[in-house]
């Protein structure tokens, strides 16, 4: 694409800006120990060698190939990042998230959990949504500056009511689903 | 009686009964506004969308689905265009010369020429899959189990070899999708694999809340980063298509059509590599290539024409297989399933009808696109300007309440939860998402065949190989993993060339 503005979007939404291969061989490591669990959970898994006769219906089987393919991919991602410098002291420069999108990420992660673990199931939906809906809004607004605080504040708390009742309206009335 | 004509006609009939346009009108709205807005995706709309549907008719929740997906395909490449953003990962292609068009004070001709393109598409895609899905469906009930356990297998590698930068994380995504479907009761002796005695893992891990989680709570992390966008080109020209763009690239639009399509009907690879595929090979035909990338009329074209193509195209091996051609086929698939439609090669046999009444939704979906892109215009526009601090908690919501509904459980929220984080983590590492969530889609054939192949057999794995069918589906897996080793290509290509005469 060498007539691409620079702004455009890559050709695939996965691949941005590498990641430093230092980070590779975590991931590999991770997944290497996920892999050989899940191969030592389906072998621990019985076989029903009585009632199929044969062993080949046991359980394990299809788990622990899938374990096995990850384990093998884990170890040639590991592979790959040595062979690419990962363990060069160079290796760790660069950084995943730039330090705003890690504050932006934990407040939408920590409310969305707190909405979703918690307030579901414990309050009455509607006000559930209309509380996240509110607290969202207003700490993604808040950074926006004094001037209008207020203003905004209220529209996010009428944007958080009617989306409760909306939702429960729309969801539990018209289209008949069931609500948390 | 199976007269593919009169089948035709009575797809369009059984289709179009009841307010069936009322419900393709509001889906097609719904599908382009969620296409449009940069951070919900077609996968996300249809997945949230299924919700819905739960309490319509098989006929009435398909017809939607199938307007979702149309629509927001479609809908993509309006940001695209005006903001410079694609949409739906599929507008990525078009934001090349589309928004250089709209900078050019163009944006309503871009539009138009989108339109025109993407309805084009989607007739011709549409007419691919109703004249070869019947009888590619005749064919596919030759495969037994071994022939489906590859089929599943090739699904995986070649969504890994081409869906993502990295073959190699694709391949980790597509077998980590495989794993997460094991999860729960096995259909031989019910033994809840991976449970750990919690009597909620061993009913399995759903596959919408997985989904919904997947593509919408990470979605919605992922679009809460970085700086907020702003300007939207608010001078809009006329967006009624011109009859000479058709005439002056009808080759084109074959060309990406036909590409679109075939690209579709491969097992995981979606639209976007569709309207990659198609703007590349436009290019390289092209007389005018030197215009692509500064606002050519015939590059946004074979994007938009290949993106479009690619949906009737995805939807032909979910009704013949069982096997999704793109991520959102593979949700509509899940759909399919719930509604109590079971897509794959016996629908041939138990359904034929079913297949023509999709084509009937296709073409009604498009017709309905046609008129939208036509006449939304700007309200499209006060959408794009939503502020996504107010829109991303409002679809959080909604992907609650889609998680949820389907089996009532709580357990199911915190599922959709899990897997957000999880998919955020590893699109964070670079991980493609299409081999996954084909991986989790995939998850149960390959499971019951590899299984029921090796009882047939008595434990020997020889047929896996040796069937002709067997052998040539496995040859295709081999070559599609090789496709992706470094080097491999070049080396090919190396041997052709060295035997040419110099």
């Amino acid at each position: 694409m060498s007539g691409a503005p620079e702004t455009a979007e890559s050709p695939f939404s996965g691949d941005r800006a590498p990641l430093p291969p230092r980070v590779d061989l975590y991931t590999a490591a991770v997944l290497l120990a996920f892999g050989l669990a899940v191969i030592s959970l389906a072998w621990s898994m019985p076989t029903f060698v009585e009632q199929s006769h044969t062993g080949l219906t046991a359980p394990g089987i299809v788990p622990g190939f899938h374990g096995l393919v990850i384990t093998f991919l884990a170890v040639l991602l590991a592979l790959r990042a040595v062979r690419r410098g990962a363990l060069q002291p160079s290796a760790t420069q660069g950084r995943a998230l730039a330090p705003g999108d890690a504050r932006q990420l934990g407040t939408a992660a920590f409310l969305g959990v707190l909405y979703a673990g918690f307030l579901i199931g414990t309050l009455p939906f509607w006000m559930a949504a209309a509380l996240f809906v509110f607290a969202f809004t207003a700490a993604f607004e808040w950074d926006a500056g004094p001037e209008g605080r207020v203003r905004r504040l209220i529209e996010a708390a009428v944007l958080g009511i009617g989306t409760g009742i909306a939702v429960t309206l729309v969801f539990e009335r018209i289209f008949l689903v069931r609500l948390p | 009686m199976n007269n593919p004509f009169v089948m035709l006609g009575d797809g369009f009939a059984h289709v179009l009964q009841g307010g069936a346009i009322f419900h393709a009108f509001w889906a097609v709205l719904i599908g382009i506004v969620i296409g449009a807005l940069p951070g919900l995706t077609a996968t996300m709309g249809v997945a949230l969308l299924t919700t819905l549907t739960f309490t319509m008719g098989p006929q009435v929740a398909m017809l939607v689905l199938v307007c979702v997906y149309v629509g927001a395909i479609y809908g993509g490449s309006r940001s695209a265009i005006l903001l410079n953003i694609p949409g739906t990962p599929a507008s990525a292609a078009s934001t090349l010369d589309g928004f250089p068009l709209a900078r050019k004070g163009m944006a309503g001709r871009a539009m138009g020429i989108s339109t025109l393109g993407s309805w084009l598409g989607t007739l011709f895609g549409t007419l691919i899959l109703a004249m070869f899905a019947p009888s590619f469906g005749e064919f596919a009930l030759e495969f037994g189990s071994y022939e489906m356990f590859w089929v599943a297998l090739f699904g995986i590698v070649i969504a890994g070899s081409l869906s993502g930068g990295d073959a190699l994380k694709g391949y980790i995504a597509g077998f980590l999708g495989l794993l997460v479907a094991t999860v729960g009761q096995e259909t031989n002796h019910a033994y809840p694999r991976f449970a750990f005695g919690n009597a909620d893992l061993a009913g399995g891990l759903g596959l919408l809340p997985v989904l919904v989680g997947v593509f919408g709570v990470a979605e919605v992390l992922n679009s809460m980063r970085g700086p907020a966008v702003k300007a939207v080109s608010s001078k809009i020209d006329s967006v009624i298509p011109r009859v000479r763009d058709v005439a002056q690239y009808w080759r084109t639009i074959f060309r990406s059509g036909a590409l679109g399509t075939f690209i579709g009907a491969m097992p995981g690879l979606g639209e976007d590599i569709a309207a990659w595929t198609s703007y590349a090979a436009a290019k390289r035909a092209s007389a005018e290539r030197e215009q692509f990338g500064k606002g050519s009329v015939e590059g946004l074209m074979a994007a938009e024409t290949g993106e479009s193509a690619c949906v009737p195209g995805a939807i032909i091996p979910v009704l013949t297989l069982a096997v999704p051609g793109s991520a959102p086929a593979a949700v509509l698939m899940a759909a399919m399933m719930i509604h109590g439609l079971n897509p794959g090669p016996m629908l041939a046999i138990t359904a034929p009808e079913f297949i023509y009444q999709i084509v009937a939704m296709l073409v009604i979906a498009d017709m309905v696109k046609l008129v939208y892109g036509l006449v939304l215009v700007k309200p499209l526009l006060w959408v794009l300007l939503i502020p996504r601090s107010r829109l991303m908690p409002v679809v959080f919501v909604l992907c609650t309440v889609g998680a949820f509904a389907i089996t009532s459980r709580l357990f199911d929220i915190w599922v959709m939860l899990g897997a957000g984080l999880v998919g955020f983590i590893l699109r964070e590492l670079r991980f493609p998402m299409a081999p996954l969530v084909l991986g989790i889609v995939l998850g149960d054939l390959l499971d019951k065949n590899l299984l029921r192949g090796l009882v047939l057999s008595g434990g020997d794995v020889s047929p896996f190989f040796t069937r002709p069918i067997s052998a040539g589906l496995c040859a295709l897996t081999v070559l599609a993993a090789l496709w992706a080793v470094p080097g491999f290509m070049d080396r090919v290509t190396g041997l052709f060339r060295r035997r040419q005469p110099v």
